[in-house]
């Protein structure tokens, strides 16, 4: 390809103004053409010629610029003279100029700041209306469902539990069972300062099954299948089959939204069990390396010192965690609009809200039933 | 860029004896065919017959199995990375969706090859977009919305202002007026017709749209059975004793194109 820089040559004289472009006046070279038409003095009230005979290449960013420097001096351009252009150019100057006759408007002002927390107020609002509404058009499916057990979807069901409950119980197992290593071993530093190494049982079990247990599965359930909630109804939404499900007469809060809350209710309590469990193994294993305690000594305690309440309290409140994270998921999936962009905000907006629902949840079960150790 | 002197006699694009094996069969077996600058082609195909395959691997997206692919006489597949990133900013390319990236606004869209590919001050960038956005007739107010609120005509104008944003050579279209409604379609025809011949562009586009093959193509590409079938203008074409393109211009409603097209001559 040719490299030959732009030029343009301005010849003044008394029968007008006549402008020789050269070179390529083409977009990579579109600054220097910017500064050879700024720099050019070109006076509007006398007849404007324009030759193309030293034009290398013209492209239609240098045609606007042509046009738009010109205009900018004064220029009225129907009346300029175009001499030894091609005709495809000619169209296109011709096409651009009369494109570009209007002028493009300010671009938008940023929002002030009190009307930006009004609209976030409202929005909040509004979110928590629908959340609402939600939750109300799944107690009508519920009760639908219930009445005619047939509209429940079983297969649906039983997938939706093998995902959330059963394929997430490796993860739930592994960290449970590393928490339990964690907490005992750091309280272990501590009741040995003591001398009272057999009450790290106490500590561990209590608060394994009353808080650690339930709030960690439902932190991993809430970023594994709250996450994948909102992310599979806001890419059906996307796809439009939301609306061909409707189309065939089916409710999707009866064939999507049930029976993942479904599935998630039933598998929280039983993933929280097993976190429990592997939990006080952990610390079963902590306790007999660091501190040696057996492990019979262990569960003898154990049996003594962890009432089956507590073990109960710890788990009547995850199907609670587990409602309200469906529900966040489910909603933020239906609220997705009808581009990829929104299936991030929304998913990214369920795994925090899930996570904010847990903890308040939990903070109110503490605050309710401060009796229950 | 509108180049009159460098390489005139040279084809802009070549396919030479391309084959494509995908999912288990041959999709193309042998197909042959060359575009000049300043041609407006069309490809035509039953649905499967690898339209949108072969206008991939045209633009360097996919690989053929066997065979080349020139791009203004050099072998797609065979530059280098910087070479292939030099290639790829003279031509543009219209996707069917648009594709247009739904997280910026259309002024950011129809930018975001400049920024990649120039090093224009945003002032003078801003202009060039905001150019590039009338140009395809879009009204000024659409430059900052977002993808999500365009109609679809809209849409695939914002998506031919970018892919003309580095002032192409050459645009690949795949079914540029696929999901518009006929005036729409018509209107978009016109408009690329407009464009390419004042911007002195050279177009391959995939298509079924009968009256765009009537209205303003130069040339039709037949794509039967992996291997071109016909190459010609679409007069010639049409009347060719072939099964299917006899079905394919029949089946369709193009009549009043055809039409228009016999009373225009």
């Amino acid at each position: 390809m040719r490299d030959a820089s732009p030029s343009l040559e301005c010849v003044l004289s008394d029968a007008g103004c006549l402008l020789k472009p050269g070179g390529r006046w083409c977009i990579n070279h579109l600054e220097q053409v910017d500064r050879l038409l700024t720099a050019a003095s070109v006076s509007y009230d006398r007849s404007v010629r324009i030759d193309a005979s030293d034009l290398v290449a013209l492209d239609s960013a240098g045609v606007m610029l042509l046009v738009n420097r010109l205009r900018a001096k004064g220029v009225v351009w129907p009346s300029v003279d175009l001499v030894a252009f091609s005709e495809a150019q000619l169209t296109l100057i011709h096409l651009i100029a009369d494109r570009l006759d209007a002028r493009a408007p300010p671009r938008k002002r940023g929002v002030a700041l009190l009307p930006l927390i009004g609209r976030n107020a409202a929005r909040l609002t509004r979110l928590l209306i629908e959340q609402f509404a939600f939750f109300g058009r799944i107690a009508e499916a519920a009760a639908d469902a219930a009445r005619h057990p047939n509209l429940l979807r079983l297969r649906e069901c039983t997938t939706q539990l093998e995902i959330v409950g059963l394929n997430a119980l490796p993860i739930v197992m592994l960290m449970t069972f590393l928490i339990g290593v964690v907490f005992a071993f750091l309280l272990g530093i501590q009741v040995q300062k003591f001398g009272a190494n057999i009450f790290i049982v106490d500590g561990v079990s209590l608060a394994v099954t009353r808080e650690l247990s339930p709030m960690l599965t439902a932190i991993l359930i809430a970023g594994r299948s709250g996450a994948a909630f909102t992310a599979q109804i806001g890419a059906m939404k996307v796809t439009e089959e939301i609306d061909a499900i409707t189309t065939l007469g089916l409710s999707p809060v009866q064939v999507l939204v049930l029976p993942r809350v479904l599935a998630i209710i039933i598998a929280m309590p039983l993933l929280t069990f097993i976190g429990d469990v592997m939990g006080v193994l952990g610390a079963a294993l902590v306790a007999n390396a660091q501190l040696d305690i057996t492990y019979y000594t262990f569960f003898e305690r154990l049996k003594s010192v962890l009432p089956v309440n507590t073990v109960l309290f710890g788990l009547s409140k995850t199907p609670i965690f587990a409602a309200a994270i469906a529900l966040i998921a489910c909603r933020n999936g239906f609220a997705v609009s009808r581009d990829a962009r929104s299936v991030g905000d929304f998913t990214t907006s369920t795994v925090v809200q899930s996570l904010v629902a847990v903890i308040l949840i939990d903070a109110f079960f503490a605050m309710a039933f401060p009796e229950i150790i | 860029m509108r180049d009159t002197d460098a390489g005139a006699a040279e084809p802009v694009l070549q396919v030479e004896r391309l084959h494509t094996h995908l999912a288990g069969q041959w999709l193309h077996r042998g197909v042959d065919f060359s575009i000049g600058r300043g041609e407006v082609v069309a490809l035509i195909g039953g649905s499967g017959t690898g339209k949108s395959v072969l206008l991939r691997e045209c633009i360097g997206l996919n690989r053929p199995s066997e065979g080349r692919v020139r791009l203004f006489g050099d072998d797609i597949c065979d530059l280098s990375r910087s070479h292939l990133s030099r290639v790829r900013s003279r031509y543009g390319v219209l996707f069917q969706e648009g594709a247009l990236f739904s997280s910026l606004t259309v002024a950011e869209n129809v930018a975001a090859p400049l920024v990649e590919h120039t090093d224009l001050p945003p002032k003078l960038r801003d202009e060039v977009v905001n150019m590039k956005i009338r140009l395809v007739g879009l009204p000024i107010s659409a430059a900052d919305k977002r993808p999500s609120e365009l109609s679809g005509g809209m849409k695939k104008r914002a998506a031919l202002a970018r892919a003309l944003a580095l002032e192409p050579e050459l645009l690949f279209l795949d079914e540029p007026t696929s999901g518009l409604d006929p005036i729409s379609a018509r209107e978009f025809d016109h408009l690329l017709r407009v464009l390419c011949d004042s911007l002195g562009l050279t177009a391959l586009m995939a298509t079924h749209d009968l009256d765009t093959l009537w209205g303003m193509v130069d040339r039709v590409i037949v794509l039967h059975g992996g291997k071109v079938i016909a190459n010609g203008p679409v007069a010639a074409v049409a009347k060719l004793e072939h099964d299917w393109i006899r079905d394919y211009f029949s089946a369709h409603s193009g009549q009043r194109g055809r039409e228009e097209f016999e009373d225009g001559i």
